[in-house]
This record gives structure tokens, C-alpha cells and sequence, in this order.
């Protein structure tokens, strides 16, 4: 999980003694997340890098504003955004770099075995249907269950509302318990309003 | 209906997202379709939060970065240290991958006794002061309460009081200590000596304020520590790798009459400098640089005044040095003594500058 309180410690670290080793752990506490995130709207690795890399630059020369940041899990997610969508105009390569397009990878999802009843061709199922979410849903699937955001920052980020997380969030794991067959017995699954 | 909420629910919890009211929610809808308990211990295990961690990755990426920085022009060590105006500008700030902290600072006076805690005769109510002293010519390696281990050198003495540790860690040194401080990151470790003062919240450094030495000074191997001027509390420096602060006492410490038994000519031309910053120089088979050599009991000199090295000469082997003749006191050396005794060191010294010493007991005196 992403503390919010601990990267504000390592942000005051940096602002307050220009402490270069809080610096580094930030850089590698963040750095994988961020590059993801960056990827999935860049789709390129190489540019996924230094638009990280231009984060980290812009903290280190932003180091006396950098206390006042309130979610600073948020402000490194928006800032992300907001710099690969700027790139993305710059290039003309894409008219908008929507969520709907973004290109979502989730690492996977984990398990341990021995605490589940589940056998290897359901663990096949399970990590199919997580990739086979809508792209947005995967995207928020993934910021909420892999980078450790909260519903509300999502919602903020992607600019939907908390209701619309909610309710991916819902798909995304019903989605996963139907191949789990654990369906929830008694009344037929209603059809999943999503869009092939 | 219930089921769409049931989801909702369920990922909300799985999430760490569910207020007590929606947690009762989810429970009572458990509670009337006991048939989806069963998934509900299930599908948790599966969507844990597992933090991805690729470190090995992220600390190349941030090498790259590093050094993305520096083609981009962007200062990274030595952009902060522009401001005080007092500073010497001698700043060729360059990475060193190999930095590990040092921190110098000189102070006030000696102190002969040994190890001794100091007991307050007037009971407990008062706060207890615990001491550590080292003689000439001997050094001490002790453990603070929170697992800080500092080296004192030959001749100092290092102060806390009970409150250590409670809300701030502070410490009070004469003479030099080499800090290697446990990273706590609401307590600041803090130095006192009579020149400066010294903010860390951890790292590794050494401090050498010695009362009979011109300078105090401070070197960092890593991390990073920020310095207070004695009479100029506003004004602070903050010292990153691979930095050695140094101080002129005389413009800081007021009335403070250094008794130095050997002339110290001035070793370098900056005079009128209160402040200066200047880069460690690291020794060119390892990574160790001469300021925290002495923990590894080597007595490291390079390019000293032999004056300058008496001075070090007298702490280390407990004895009294004094160089008659002024020209033999400003030749300067390089070197390292380890295992020497100070005559063995002397006769050493002869085979580079000619001169002639003789020993009446503690003392020796230098003669051309």
C-alpha cells in the first residue's frame, strides 16, 4: 500500500534538508507504479521513463512547495496524467488520450494457494477475466487494487464520480468470483452491462 | 438488487473502503443469503493488496534519472548552499556513488576523565547527565540509548542528559566523534559544540571541534545535515555527500582565547572566510577519505603543515610537541601513521624534513 503519511515524510525530508536519500527511497518506492501509469496512456516504455524521470526532476526543483501538498499519492498520479496527456497533444499522436484508450496491464493477481480452495485452471480463468475488464475498468481495478489508491482519488483523478468507481469496482470482481464459481446462488446472475 | 449492492459492498471492504454502517449492510446481507459466505472468504484472499516491488529495476531507473539530471544541467548537490552569502564559493558539486557521511566539528576545551557517568548528588529529581570522555591518546566506540553509535577520538568528550531520546536526541561534543545515527525520523539527532550546531535525522558522519584547533569542522559521507552557526542562529547550511564544512572559531566563539603551545601559520589564503565548503577528497585506492580514517586507527595527514600535524600528533599519542624552529613547523606532509609510536612517527618525519627532536618525559621538542 502507498501510505499517503509515508511519502509526506519523504517530502518534507526533501524539502526541509535536502535529504537525498529520502529522495532516492521515494523515487524507488514510486518509480514502478508511476511508469506503468505512464505507460498505459504513452504506450511506449522508453517515453514511460522519462516522463517519470520529469517528475522527479520537477520535485527536486519544486522542493519548497512540496510541504503543502495534501494527497501527494494523488499529486504524483495527476501529475502523470496530465504530463503523458500533454505529450500525447504535443505528438498530434492521438486527437484525445482518453481512459477508454489507455492500455492498462495489470501485474497480475495474487494468490496463495494453500489459503484457497481454487485449482490451477481456475487461477488460469481468473487472471484471463481481470484481463479481459473493459479498459477502464481494468485501469481502476488496478490503481485501486495494485497502486493502492482510495475510491475517491481515483474518482478524482479520472474525473468520474465515486459512484462510477464503485460500480467498476463491483464488475470488476464479480467478473472474477463468476470464475471462481462463486456465484452468488439463488437468484440468476443478472447480464453484465458492459460493452464488448 | 441486494446483489449489486452485495458487490459493491464486498469490493468496498476488500478495498479498505466500507464505513461501520455499510460494513453492517454487507453483514446483514451475508446473514440472509448464508449461501454467499462462502465466496465472500474466498475472493479475499485472491484480491489482497499486493504492492508490486521491483527495486532492483527502480534503483537502475534512478541512476539514469541521476544522470539524465546532470546532462540536463540540473543542480542537484549544490543548489541549495547558493543562499548564505558568507560561504566560500568553492563548490565543484560532482555525485559520488561511493559517499558515505562524515561530519567534522571543533569545540571548546579538554576533558581527561574516563568513561564516567556522572551522577547528579542531588538525587533523581534532577536531570541526570551522562558522560563519556576519552584521554590523549586513547579513543572510545559507545552506543546511545537509541542504538546511535558514536567513535570518540583522543581527548573529547561527549554529553546527554535523561531527556535524550524523549523528544529530541541531543548531544554535546568537545573535542571529535564520528556519528553513525539511527534514522528516527520525528526525533532530530542534534550536536551542540561551542562553534555550531548540528540537525540530522540520520545518517553517518564525523565532527571535529577541538578548543585548541582554529577550525571546527563538519564531513558528510551521506545522507544530508544542516548546520547553525553559533551567532548566526538564522542562517542555515545544509551539507550534502561528500562535503567537509569549515568554520574559522575565532569569528564564531567570542573571547575565546585558543592556547595553542605551536605557532600555526595559516595554512590556506582564505582568510576572511567564516565559512567554507569544500569537497572530500577520497583516497584513491578505497573509498575512505582522511576526516574518518582515524576510527580505523590510522592517523591520516594530507598536505597538513607539520605544525598542523603536531597538533594531531599530541592528541593521538598523549604527548606534548613543540616546534622551536617556525620554517621546519610550515613544511607540509602527506601520510598515514598506524601502528607507529610516536618515535618511530618522528623518525619517519626526519627522513622528509631534517630536524632533530628530543624527549624529556611527556615532552618533546623540536629542533632544527
Amino acid at each position: 500500500m502507498l501510505e499517503n503519511d509515508h511519502i509526506k515524510r519523504l517530502l518534507s525530508a526533501i524539502a526541509l534538508y535536502n535529504d537525498q536519500v529520502a529522495y532516492k527511497e521515494l523515487f524507488v518506492l514510486l518509480h514502478s507504479r508511476l511508469k506503468q501509469f505512464a505507460y498505459s496512456i504513452l504506450k511506449s516504455g522508453e517515453e514511460a521513463e522519462e516522463l517519470v524521470s520529469d517528475v522527479f526532476i520537477g520535485i527536486w526543483q519544486k522542493k519548497d512547495r512540496l510541504t503543502s501538498i495534501e494527497s501527494p499519492r494523488l499529486y504524483f498520479y495527476t501529475t502523470v496524467k496530465n504530463l503523458a496527456c500533454n505529450r500525447l497533444n504535443k505528438q498530434k499522436r492521438q486527437v484525445n488520450g482518453s481512459p477508454e484508450e489507455w492500455l492498462v496491464q495489470m501485474n497480475s493477481i495474487y494468490f496463495n494457494p494453500e489459503e484457497l480452495m481454487i485449482t490451477e485452471e481456475m487461477m488460469r480463468q481468473i487472471k484471463k477475466a481481470v484481463n479481459e475488464l473493459p479498459p477502464r475498468c481494468r485501469l481502476i481495478f488496478k490503481l485501486i487494487k495494485e497502486d493502492g489508491l482510495k475510491y475517491r482519488e481515483v474518482a478524482e483523478l479520472l474525473q468520474l464520480s465515486v459512484k462510477t468507481v464503485e460500480a467498476q469496482m463491483a464488475i470488476g470482481l464479480r467478473r472474477i468470483a463468476r470464475c471462481m464459481h462463486f456465484e452468488v446462488k439463488g437468484s440468476p446472475l443478472p447480464q453484465l452491462s458492459l460493452k464488448k | 438488487m441486494s446483489q449489486e449492492k452485495f458487490w459493491i459492498l464486498l469490493a468496498k471492504k476488500l478495498s479498505g473502503e466500507t464505513s461501520a454502517d455499510e460494513l453492517h449492510e454487507l453483514e446483514n446481507l451475508i446473514h440472509e443469503h448464508p449461501e454467499w459466505q462462502f465466496a465472500v472468504q474466498n475472493i479475499g484472499g485472491v484480491l489482497k493488496n499486493h504492492p508490486l516491488k521491483d527495486e532492483i529495476h527502480a534503483e537502475d531507473a534512478y541512476m539514469l534519472h541521476l544522470h539524465r539530471m546532470a546532462e540536463m544541467n540540473i543542480p542537484f548537490n549544490d543548489e541549495h548552499t547558493e543562499e548564505p552569502v558568507f560561504v566560500a564559493s568553492n563548490r565543484k558539486a560532482k555525485w559520488y556513488w561511493a559517499a558515505a557521511a562524515v561530519l567534522i566539528v571543533a569545540l571548546g576545551f579538554f576533558a581527561f576523565n574516563e568513561l564516567s557517568g556522572n551522577k547528579n548528588p542531588n538525587g533523581q529529581l534532577a536531570a541526570e547527565i551522562n558522560e563519556i570522555s576519552t584521554r590523549q591518546g586513547s579513543k572510545s566506540k559507545v552506543q546511545l540509548p537509541d542504538g546511535t553509535v558514536v567513535w570518540l577520538n583522543s581527548g573529547s568528550k561527549l554529553t546527554y542528559d535523561k531527556e535524550y531520546g524523549q523528544k529530541l536526541r541531543e548531544v554535546i561534543l568537545i573535542g571529535e566523534g564520528y556519528f553513525d545515527v539511527v534514522k528516527m525520523k520525528d526525533k532530530p539527532f542534534i550536536i551542540h559544540t561551542s562553534a555550531i550546531n548540528i540537525k540530522v535525522l540520520g545518517t553517518v558522519f564525523n565532527v571535529k571541534a577541538y578548543p585548541e584547533d582554529k577550525r571546527t569542522e563538519t564531513s558528510l559521507l551521506r545522507g544530508s545535515i544542516e548546520v547553525t552557526i553559533k551567532n548566526r542562529p538564522n542562517d542555515k547550511i545544509i551539507l550534502v555527500p561528500s562535503e567537509k564544512l569549515v568554520i574559522e572559531n575565532s569569528r564564531v566563539i567570542e573571547k575565546e582565547e585558543p592556547k595553542t603551545t605551536i605557532p600555526t601559520p595559516s595554512a590556506e589564503p582564505s582568510i576572511n572566510t567564516l565559512v567554507a565548503i569544500n569537497k572530500l577528497k577520497y583516497g584513491s585506492s578505497d573509498s575512505s577519505v582522511a576526516e574518518t580514517q582515524w576510527i580505523d586507527n590510522k592517523l591520516v595527514f594530507r598536505d597538513e603543515s607539520f605544525a598542523e600535524l603536531a597538533v594531531k600528533m599530541q592528541r593521538w599519542y598523549g604527548v606534548e610537541i613543540e616546534i622551536k624552529d617556525t620554517k621546519i613547523g610550515q613544511k607540509r606532509l602527506n601520510g598515514i601513521f598506524e601502528n607507529e609510536t610516536v618515535i618511530q612517527a618522528l623518525d619517519a618525519l626526519k627522513e622528509f624534513i631534517s630536524f632533530r627532536y628530543k624527549q624529556t618525559g611527556n615532552k618533546i621538542i623540536i629542533n632544527r
